[in-house]
């Protein structure tokens, strides 16, 4: 439904993104994930015929964006960072508008509006002014406005900003709903948005792609990374010694142990084997260690986030030169995912484990 | 060509649409009829307005020629409104382009099936037809007072000075559309509009100081000049054709201008 070949974009001497190339078949829900300012909102505008390409085509239901931009937009509905509306009409006024505009004939016109609405839970709002409209409510007639036309293909930029959760559940719902008989691109730089809503994901980091596959895949990528963490009561050093001991335990060591009661320490087990859990457990009862907590932390898919996003950021200087393609913040998971409660659930020491996975990653995307 | 009119017929209820539902567009109407309502009772009625003066001609029986009354209150009065025009036309056409790019609609317009030069078109025929609106109540009570002139003034004077007034601010307003769209500040919009407007006002004043070639050519590029010859009732084709080029510079440039917004850095 969407052929991207090898499209790059650059504002005079700045690379926007660079030799991207991806499919998405038809009735797909295809997640582009990267961090701020890696691409997504440029490839986006490509694809939806607002901003030309340097180089490289892309062709949305066969027909290239540049060359037959007419077509495209009436099969394209597009919805940017900031929901396009005119706040002086009404809900109803507008869609009926955007039908017209996009091309929608005088007899399919209100039955297109009303089932928009319909879609998007826009029923009581029907005639508010969209001035009076809460964020969330504005959001979704920004998604109604992309729908409207009955476009096969729709893209969605950052649908979920600036929701409260209940929203975005709500938003997401309405995404997944869209999906099959429309083909969805959305974008995102929330990482549970893309594991609960796409059927695939692409990484782009810094106008690259650097992965694209199912989120299970990505995550299985990083079997590596499997290890335990551990509360126990006893003298640090004995602790370690008697984990470290344990066959099939590859590294073991000492977390900041901040809020733990008096005389307890916080472990974090790397281990080569599965399943390693009950040994441990019954390893250190056995000798004589108090056990409080054990707890086994799989790669998830922000780990995988953040190892294909962040690492050789050191060493690749041109890149780092640029401040808005570098992003500091990306060695914080915090930031990264608002919607974490578990600040600990990304490893960033054992990123450089699984540099080998990414190697091999990124060969299969070239 | 069905599509066509759809496409212009949508946006021009739009752009019509959200002047009607804008206070700040009843603000300045409201603002145009006063002054504009203050200049006719002043011209006719106050003790130095038109028919005080011919009063008192009249009576020390010193009138040489007769004067045409409502002929030279027409002339008086398109002039004053359409220097009031320059300082209200440039309020109505700064939020053109520069409120939708500032609201991100613009993106909107630029990803629909819509040629540029559709989406200026019609937003152009949207604020003449409020601007038209605006002039309306004035046009009503002109009528009102020609009709006690005796002898019949002819309408059609009265309705060919309006339509150049109307002609003038189109070219205005299509030339502070794309200045509209150059940013997306309307304040900026608005004083860069005077600030074109006021020099194609005045540029005959400067044509007289320049030197042969250029002088000449530089009046006929003048505004005033030619919108004086409609308030004469002369039907002058080059005025016509010069405003005319006016409104068809304004929408090329237009579309021009958001077609190269594509080309910039976002």
């Amino acid at each position: 439904m969407i052929e991207v070949d090898q499209l790059s974009k650059s504002y005079g001497s700045t690379v926007a993104i660079e030799d991207v190339t991806f499919t998405v078949e038809p009735g797909e829900i295809l997640g582009f994930l990267g961090p701020n300012g890696a691409g997504k909102t440029t490839t986006m505008r490509i694809l939806t015929g607002y901003l030309p390409a340097t180089q490289g085509t892309a062709r949305v239901a066969g027909k290239d964006v540049h060359a037959e931009s007419m077509a495209v937009r009436q099969n394209i509905g597009y919805l940017p960072e900031t929901p396009p509306l005119y706040p002086e009409m009404t809900v109803e006024g507008f869609l009926r508008f955007v039908a017209r505009i996009k091309g929608v004939s005088a007899g399919d016109l209100a039955d297109r509006v009303s089932s928009a609405i319909n879609r998007c839970n826009l029923n009581q709002k029907r005639t508010t002014i969209i001035r009076k409209l809460s964020k969330g409510f504005r959001q979704r007639v920004g998604i109604a406005q992309a729908i409207v036309h009955n476009p096969p293909v729709i893209v969605l930029d950052e649908p979920t900003v600036g929701l409260d959760p209940r929203q975005i559940i709500e938003v997401r719902n309405l995404i997944k709903s869209l999906a099959g008989e429309h083909t969805i691109i959305l974008s995102t730089h929330i990482l549970p948005e893309v594991s609960a809503t796409c059927d695939r994901i692409t990484i782009i980091k810094q106008g690259k792609i650097v992965a694209t596959d199912s989120p299970e895949h990505l995550v299985g990528r990083l079997t590596g990374k499997d290890g335990y963490r551990l509360e126990l009561r006893g003298e640090i050093d004995r602790c370690l010694s008697v984990l470290r001991t344990l066959p099939g335990v590859t590294a073991a060591e000492v977390l900041a142990a901040d809020g733990l009661a008096e005389g307890r320490s916080r472990f974090q087990v790397t281990t080569g084997v599965e399943d390693l859990g009950s040994a441990i457990a019954a390893r250190v009862v056995g000798q004589g260690l108090e056990l409080f907590e054990l707890s086994r932390n799989r790669a998830s898919l922000e780990d995988v986030f953040i190892d294909l996003t962040m690492e050789d950021s050191a060493s690749d200087t041109t890149l780092a030169a640029d401040p808005e393609t570098s992003n500091p913040e990306i060695s914080n998971p915090e930031v990264l995912n608002p919607n974490t409660s578990d600040p600990d659930t990304s490893d960033l020491e054992a990123s450089t484990e699984a540099t080998a996975d990414r190697e091999e990653a990124q060969e299969e995307n070239a | 060509m069905k599509t066509f009119f759809s496409n212009l017929l949508a946006i021009y209820r739009r752009e019509l649409q959200s002047y009607f539902i804008s206070p700040f567009a009843y603000v300045i109407a409201v603002v145009f009829w006063l002054i504009g309502g203050l200049f006719l009772v002043t011209i006719l009625l106050s003790p130095q307005g038109l028919i005080a003066q011919v009063g008192a001609a009249d009576q020390l029986g010193a009138s040489p020629q007769a004067i045409d009354v409502p002929y030279e209150f027409l002339k008086i009065y398109l002039n004053l409104l359409g220097s009031l025009s320059m300082f209200i036309l440039p309020m109505l056409s700064m939020g053109l382009y520069a409120e939708e790019r500032k609201r991100g609609t613009l993106e909107l317009l630029a990803t629909s099936p819509l040629a540029n030069w559709v989406v200026a078109l019609g937003k152009l025929l949207g604020v003449v037809t409020f601007y038209s609106a605006m002039l309306l109540p004035l046009l009503i009570i002109q009528l009102v007072a020609f009709w006690s002139s005796e002898p019949t003034f002819p309408a059609a004077i009265l309705l060919l000075g309006h339509f150049g007034l109307l002609l003038l601010a189109a070219s205005v307003l299509a030339l502070g559309m794309f200045i509209s769209s150059l940013s997306d500040s309307t304040v900026l919009a608005a004083v860069m509009t005077f600030g074109v407007v006021l020099v194609l006002w005045v540029v005959d004043a400067i044509a007289t100081a320049l030197p042969d070639p250029i002088g000449p050519a530089l009046r006929h590029l003048s505004l005033l000049a030619h919108y004086t010859d409609f308030t004469l009732g002369v039907f002058d084709s080059s005025g016509l054709i010069l405003f005319l080029s006016y409104i068809v510079l304004g929408l090329f440039l237009t579309a021009q201008s958001v077609d190269t917004l594509r080309f910039q850095r976002s």
